[in-house]
């Protein structure tokens, strides 16, 4: 042990540094957490909160009942009855449509999958309940939660560029915005 | 027949102003230590009950109150409920024999009676030092007692450390035994009187200003030793939160919870009151005689006595915290280590030295 060493042993000098490291985090005290209920961080764009469904402007639904967000869902939290449209034989639309939140890891891979957007991922994030089976939400929770966290059904900016608005298929009859 | 009644009535208001006393700072000090804990971690702290949860003290009183009073299965009951009952009382009379304040008499009812000192007794510091021996016991049987097996370790634990670091305290306060000449504390603090020179943490002799019998060593192991006595980080194995869930209060809950970290903080005003009227002067201020008094006010000069003794104490009781805030825990092994073979040659060589220079430059 050298001289330099000892002194700084004998005078605890790394503990009064850390000691100063503390004092000066109280002196210059700026606090980095948030009294949550009362005051809210803002939440980053893509934030993936509660999922929803998404309707059209006209008030038809989305979905078209094609079971692949089913598929994609790594926690089986999705389940769809799939049922033809009365009177139409082409086309389909999902009958039932469930979601199991509390199995839900918000990961977003549904919303990928669905190939009209009929499934979105709001920024709502308080779900907390005392009951967990208010947690197994139907289709017109669901439909309802789309209604009010996307009133203005238009694609996210980044989404209504022309080389990716070529893959958005919902909104294929809708003008291009100008950009 | 009734001087008798009277002197009792007088001694239960004085101890129940006393314990008034230490119960708010315990109160205050839940508070203070959690909001300033938080500041040095760039948090808020309590903030919902009350302005800047200013009733924090009073919720958690309310609440801890109410709960239920769990017993585990298989515990012993008599024991289980001994124990904290135990901590609480010996953490509360070791209060009875701190000076507050200065030395003064008033005479109520035709009774001389010392206001700022339930009992002057002229051993006093002994007095706190068996106490706060017993306060051991009330750990043990607690950890002892929960059939829990970490209740049981933090207990070991606490045995083990008390006893080590209570030798400490008993002979870093030798030297300022041999100073002052005395055990009562009341006539430690004031054989310190007259400039912050003459606190025994400097230790200048009254005729002058040199430093010649200093104890600032036996302070240093006398803060350490206190800090390991009173279980707090970074010598909190007993209650080790991440190693052995809460220690010895494991399977507490509801009031006796309360008697546990109420005695642990009463525990800390005791140490702080013991470390300010050994070593820094108990009641005197760091300059002669008192302002007031200067400005023709004797009869109010025991305010300001008063509050510099508090400054001391809080002073203390901000140091617990500060070090909470930045030291991780010790190691087992390294407790062990650093008191027996760092704290104990520290506080024998000051024992040594002190006798040595007390010999060939005594006191007047």
């Amino acid at each position: 042990m050298t001289f330099n060493a000892w002194i700084k042993t004998v005078t605890f000098y790394d503990i009064l540094v850390g000691m100063k490291a503390t004092m000066s985090h109280m002196l210059h005290y700026k606090s980095v957490t948030l009294q949550y209920p009362h005051e809210k961080r803002t939440l980053p764009d893509n934030y993936r909160g509660m999922l929803s469904l998404l309707r059209y402007d006209d008030g038809t639904e989305k979905c078209v009942g094609c079971d692949l967000c089913e598929a994609a869902c790594p926690s089986r939290v999705i389940r769809v009855v799939s049922a033809e449209v009365p009177g139409e034989p082409t086309k389909r639309y999902a009958k039932e449509y469930y979601m199991d939140m509390t199995r839900c890891l918000f990961c977003g891979l549904c919303v990928d999958a669905c190939p009209v957007d009929a499934l979105g991922m709001t920024r709502e994030f308080e779900w907390s309940v005392y009951d967990k089976r208010q947690l197994d939400l139907n289709k017109e929770q669901l439909l309802a939660i789309g209604d009010r966290s996307f009133p203005v059904r238009e694609k996210q900016l980044e989404l209504q560029h022309p080389n990716v608005a070529f893959f958005n298929v919902a909104f294929k009859h809708l003008p291009q915005k100008p950009s | 027949m009734t001087e008798l009644s009277l002197r009792l009535a007088v001694s239960f208001a004085q101890i129940l102003a006393e314990m008034s006393i230490v119960m708010i700072t315990v109160a205050t000090m839940t508070y203070f230590e959690r909001k300033v804990l938080g500041w040095m971690q760039d948090r808020m702290g309590p903030m919902e009950v009350g302005p800047y949860g200013l009733l924090q003290p009073v919720a958690d009183g309310i609440k801890l109150f109410f709960k239920e009073d769990i017993v585990p299965a298989g515990a012993n009951k008599a024991m289980f409920a001994l124990a904290p009952m135990l901590t609480m009382v010996v953490s509360m009379i070791g209060f009875a024999v701190i000076p507050f304040g200065p030395n003064m008499t008033w005479d109520i009812f035709g009774m001389r009676i010392k206001p700022f000192v339930v009992a002057d007794i002229n051993i006093g510091i002994l007095y706190i030092l068996a106490i706060a021996s017993i306060g051991a016991y009330g750990i043990i049987l607690g950890g002892w007692a929960s059939n829990s097996k970490y209740s049981l370790l933090g207990g070991l634990r606490a045995a083990a450390q008390v006893i080590s670091y209570e030798l400490n305290v008993g002979l870093a306060i030798v030297g300022v035994l041999l100073l002052a000449g005395t055990l009562s504390l009341v006539e430690i603090t004031e054989a310190q009187s007259g400039g912050f020179w003459h606190w025994f943490i400097w230790g200048g002799r009254p005729d002058g200003f040199f430093p010649i019998h200093t104890q600032i060593f036996a302070f240093v192991v006398f803060i350490i030793s206190a800090v390991a006595e009173t279980n707090r980080i970074p010598f909190d194995l007993p209650e080790a939160e991440s190693e052995l869930v809460a220690g010895f209060f494991t399977e507490y809950s509801g009031m006796r919870f309360a008697f546990f970290v109420s005695a642990e903080y009463a525990n800390m005003t005791l140490v702080s009151c013991v470390a300010a009227a050994l070593f820094l002067g108990g009641w005197n201020a760091p300059y002669p005689g008192t302002i007031l008094e200067y400005a023709g006010l004797e009869q109010l000069a025991w305010v300001e006595h008063i509050v510099w003794f508090a400054a001391k104490v809080y002073f203390f009781l901000f140091l617990f915290i500060w070090i909470r805030a930045t030291l991780p825990r010790l190691r087992y092994d390294q407790l062990m280590r650093f008191g027996w073979k760092v704290m104990l040659p520290i506080a024998l060589a000051n024992i040594i030295i002190t006798s040595i220079t007390l010999y060939f430059f005594p006191r007047v």
